[in-house]
This record gives structure tokens, sequence and C-alpha cells, in this order.
């Protein structure tokens, strides 16, 4: 392992060197003093009614807990990265178990679970011909070892949602762990889950002020047409003028390229959170769990990230490749 | 095309004490391993310090559903029932334990929970509830409880009265009931010591009996509680 590779798992000393990292953590300083003062002043002026207001303190609570989590590990290193995002695929993977009934099938989730981890040593590795070979192996693995039961009633279903399981949390999440192999990770991932993360704020603002019809009522209820495209051309902006900092000088650099990476950005995050909210409807419940009170489970907060990291893992990768010019197969040589 | 049937966990929606105190509770993949490790801990522990004999093996049931009552003496007493099953019982098994004395402080009960993958009984106030949920979830799920119908251990090593909860639990239901003897558990770990003494213990499995033809009403229950605890008064020799 050479000294690049280490001070990218490890540095955590030098977390904040990227501009947009250091921009990053002084907005959420001012965010953190003036949401609440915002919300303070809206209350006293009488333009909140009390069930908007708790819904808006609950929200800012959330994102307390949620933006330390997140964060956190980006800027302690890659190694730390990794495994964080290792771990929100275990729990987001034993939310969807307990969920679907996956759970009562404990050889397939055993599959699941060591295809995870087989993700997560491939992408520490820096080991893409791996990282792309465990995928179609676990689907044979999952669909050979689900015949050992002699049980071929519902051996559709538990094969296909094992797969399911393992493609959207395992794949899909290693995806995010895979831009740790690149030197700029840290702006990388801040820059993805801040305009994942105001892609969903978008939505929900420019919904409640000017939505009208509805998306897709069965699926999302809250979610209308307004804010779906307000979302998208907010989200396209930012995501675009953010980009600029963080690709300046490289292949995703110029105008164009930055606005396709924006659609990119605000199509996924709203497809995944689509996507999950119609499997919960399926199942027929409210929350995936009850890991925090009050705000349902990781999924529920994750949920929008789940697309949107392999979509634009993919776009940056066809312009520039994501963690090329870091050393491959740290661990394993070769 | 047949349409897909999820079952979501029963206990979906609670979190921390709530979820350990549930009837509804499941456990998936960390439970099982959890499980395992802890019985094969149990069983390497009792194969060194005691001297276990089983008897009548050949009553255990193939598979879940099944319930297995016996004489309750020490803490031992759900060990050795527990260990003296095949792997295949054993994974399904859920000892009914005292809630308020395994679910009062959230670390004994997660142990409860996780190790032994306990379910609460509240000796004081057990709602109709808890009961139905129990007798639905031993057919459904299946699995297969392990019960000490004398409600609490034997503070003198003498057997005592069954009480009639479990004849609440399967009244007026083909599940098969094991009665099981265990002698020897009280001289090893009696009410009030914390180790374990080395000492010879026998356990003696009869033969299953079903409850279908009763009523699942109080004049069923105490016949199947007197039932039961002949048969296993009846197990070891007499003197």
């Amino acid at each position: 392992m050479n000294a690049a590779s280490k001070q990218r798992l490890w540095g955590w000393n030098h977390a904040v060197e990227a501009p947009l990292v250091r921009g990053f953590l002084m907005g959420l300083g001012v965010l953190l003093v003036t949401v609440p003062l915002a919300i303070c002043l809206l209350q006293m002026t009488g333009k909140l009614d009390p069930q908007r207001r708790r819904e808006l303190w609950a929200r800012y609570l959330s994102w307390l807990v949620f933006i330390p989590l997140m964060v956190g590990p980006i800027l302690l290193g890659a190694a730390v990265t990794i495994a964080a995002i290792a771990l929100m695929s275990l729990v987001c993977y034993r939310e969807f178990a307990r969920a679907t009934g996956m759970f009562r099938q404990p050889a397939i989730s055993a599959l699941v679970v060591l295809g995870i981890l087989a993700l997560t040593f491939a992408v520490a590795d820096n080991w893409y011909g791996f990282f792309v070979a465990i995928t179609p192996l676990m689907i044979v693995v999952i669909a050979a070892v689900a015949i050992c039961s002699d049980q071929p009633k519902g051996y559709i279903q538990r094969v296909a949602l094992g797969v399911f399981a393992f493609l959207l949390f395992g794949v899909c999440f290693g995806h995010l762990a895979y831009f740790a192999n690149d030197t700029n990770f840290r702006p990388m991932l801040v820059w993805l889950i801040l305009c994942v993360e105001f892609n969903d704020v978008f939505a929900y603002i420019v919904g409640k002020t000017l939505g009208r019809k509805k998306l897709a009522p069965n699926t999302s209820p809250n979610k209308t047409i307004a804010g779906a495209v307000g979302a998208l051309v907010l989200t396209t902006l930012l995501a675009a003028s953010l980009g600029a900092i963080v690709f300046a000088g490289t292949a995703v650099s110029g105008p164009l390229k930055l606005l396709i990476l924006g659609v990119i950005v605000s199509v996924a995050g709203q497809l995944g959170d689509l996507t999950l909210s119609s499997i919960k409807r399926d199942l027929g419940i409210k929350d995936w769990a009850a890991t925090f009170p009050g705000h349902g489970g990781l999924l529920d907060r994750f949920n929008s990230l789940l697309f949107a990291a392999p979509a634009v893992f993919h776009y940056v990768g066809y312009l520039q490749g994501v963690g090329l010019n870091q050393a491959s197969r740290i661990i394993t040589g070769g | 095309m047949d349409e897909w049937q999820y079952k979501p966990a029963q206990d979906l929606g609670t979190a921390g004490t709530e979820r350990l105190r549930s009837v509804q509770r499941e456990s998936g993949l960390v439970g099982l391993i959890s499980r395992n490790l802890w019985w094969w801990w149990v069983r390497g522990v009792l194969k060194l310090t005691e001297r276990i004999e089983v008897i009548g093996r050949e009553h255990l049931p193939a598979s879940a559903p099944f319930v297995i009552v016996a004489n309750h003496s020490s803490h031992l007493d759900v060990m050795v029932l527990a260990t003296a099953l095949p792997l295949r019982l054993r994974n399904c098994v859920i000892p009914l334990a005292a809630g308020d004395t395994f679910f009062e402080t959230p670390v004994i009960a997660a142990f409860a929970a996780g190790m032994m993958n306990a379910l609460p009984l509240w000796r004081k106030n057990c709602g109709h509830h808890a009961i139905d949920t129990l007798r639905r979830r031993l057919v459904a799920e299946p699995c297969g409880y392990i019960l000490f119908p004398e409600g609490t251990r034997s503070r003198t090593g003498q057997m005592s009265t069954f009480r009639h909860g479990i004849g609440m639990l399967i009244a007026a239901n083909s599940v098969p009931v094991i009665p099981c003897h265990l002698q020897g558990t009280f001289d090893a770990l009696p009410p009030g010591s914390k180790w374990p003494r080395s000492s010879r213990i026998v356990m003696r499995i009869g033969a299953a009996r079903q409850f279908e033809n009763l009523p699942n009403e109080r004049t069923g229950w105490e016949s199947i509680a007197q039932t039961l605890e002949q048969d296993v008064r009846a197990l070891p020799p007499k003197e």
C-alpha cells in the first residue's frame, strides 16, 4: 500500500482541504444557527400553524442527527467512509428483510449479507474487476442455494427478493462506497449527498407552495408534479454550480456536462424515493422500521441516494473514471 | 399467476424495550447466529460441569409445533431442556419466561430475547390478548414452547401443582405436548445460589399428548394441567 492510498484511507487531517468541503461545513454551521432562529421568528409573527411548526422542528432535529452521521465518516477518511456505507447497507437490508419477510429465509439472508461484505472488500481493495464480478456470481449463488431447501413453492419470490435486495442495498450503495477510491472523494460525496438532500427539500418546498396536481397519488400521496419539476430545475442548477467547483479541471467540467449531471442527480434521486415508496405501498407498511423514533428507518432517509449513487458513478466514470488515479488492488496486490 | 405473499415481521414498528417485551417479536439472521452461539456455549459448559443423561429421546416430535412442559427448580432447567433438543427443534424453540423476572430491566431482557429467544409471560396480569397471540403463533410460525407450568422455581426441590395457564395455550388444539421430568438440577443450581455445582442430572422425556378434544375454557384448562402434572410425576421411577 503506497503513501497516497494510506492518506486517502486514514488521512483525517486532510479532511477540509477541498474548497467545497470547507464551504459546506461553514454553511452547515450557519444553517444550524439560523434555521431555529427563523422558525422562532415565524412562530412569533404568527405565520406558522402548530402542525407546520412541529413538522419543521422534527425535520430540523432529524437533520441534526443525520448530517453528522453522513458527513462525519467522509471527513475521517476513505476507510471509515467505506465501513460506514457497508454498515448502512446492512441496516437497510435488515429493514427490507423484516418488512418483506425475507428474514425468515436465513440462508438467503446470509448470502445477501455475505454479498454486501464481499462488495465492501472489493471497494476497500479498489478492485473494480471483482466489484463487477460479484453481481452475476451472487445471482447464481442465491438461485442455487435456494434450491437446497427443495421447496419449489415460493422459489421465484425467495430468489427474486434476495437478488433485488442485494442489487439495491449491496450494489447500488456499493457504488456510493466506490467513490471513496477517488482522490477527490470528499468533495464528490459531500456534493452528492448535499444535492440529493436538497432535491428532497426543493420538492417539498415547491410542492407545498405551488403544488396542485399529484404526481403519483397511489404511490406517494404527498408528492406533486410541481414539486418534482421544481426539484428538477433547482437541483440541476445547484448540482451544476457546485459541481463546477468539485469537478474543476476534470473531464466532467463544462456547462453542458454539468447540467446533464444535475439532471441525473435529480431524476435518479426522485426515482429512488418513488421506488422505495412503491415497495412500501406494496407491502402495506408506513415506515420501514422504528430505528429512529419518529423518523422511521434508515431506508426512509437514504432512499434518494439509492439510485443517484450508481447513476452519477457511471456518468462520472464514463467521462473521466472514478478512482483511476489511485493504486488498485491495495490489499490483494496483483 | 398467484400473488406474492409478503409477511412483514409481526413486531415491525416497535423498537427498544418495547420490541424486547413484545410477544410478537421475531428475530432474523442475527438472532439465529447469537442463539446458536449461546446454546453451543451452554452445551459445552454443561458437558464439562454436569453429568447429564437424557432418557426417552424417541418421544421428541419430528418438527414444530410442539410444547415442552417440565418441573421447575433451577435456572439450569431451560438450559438442559434446550440443549437436549436436536438442532432442527432447538432453532425454533421459544422459552416462555416470567416477564417480571426476565423482562423488567432492558439488559436482562436483551439477554433473554437475544440469546434464548424467550418471550415474556406476565404472571400477575397476563392478558388474554397475549395468550391469544401465543396460541396463534405456536401453530402459524410454527415454533416450540418450553414452559414450566408450576409458575415459579420450586424452593424445596419438590414439584408443586401445575397452574391452568398451560391449558389456555393448547386446549382445543392438536399441538403435541411433551412432558419432561428433570432430576438433579435443583442440586446443581438451586434458587439463590450463583454458580452451578457438579452433579448428576437426569432428564426424562415422556410420550406426547394432544388436547384437541378439550374445550378452550376453564374446565378444559384445569383438566389439561392435571393430566400433564400426573404425566410429569409418573416419569421418574418410584423409590
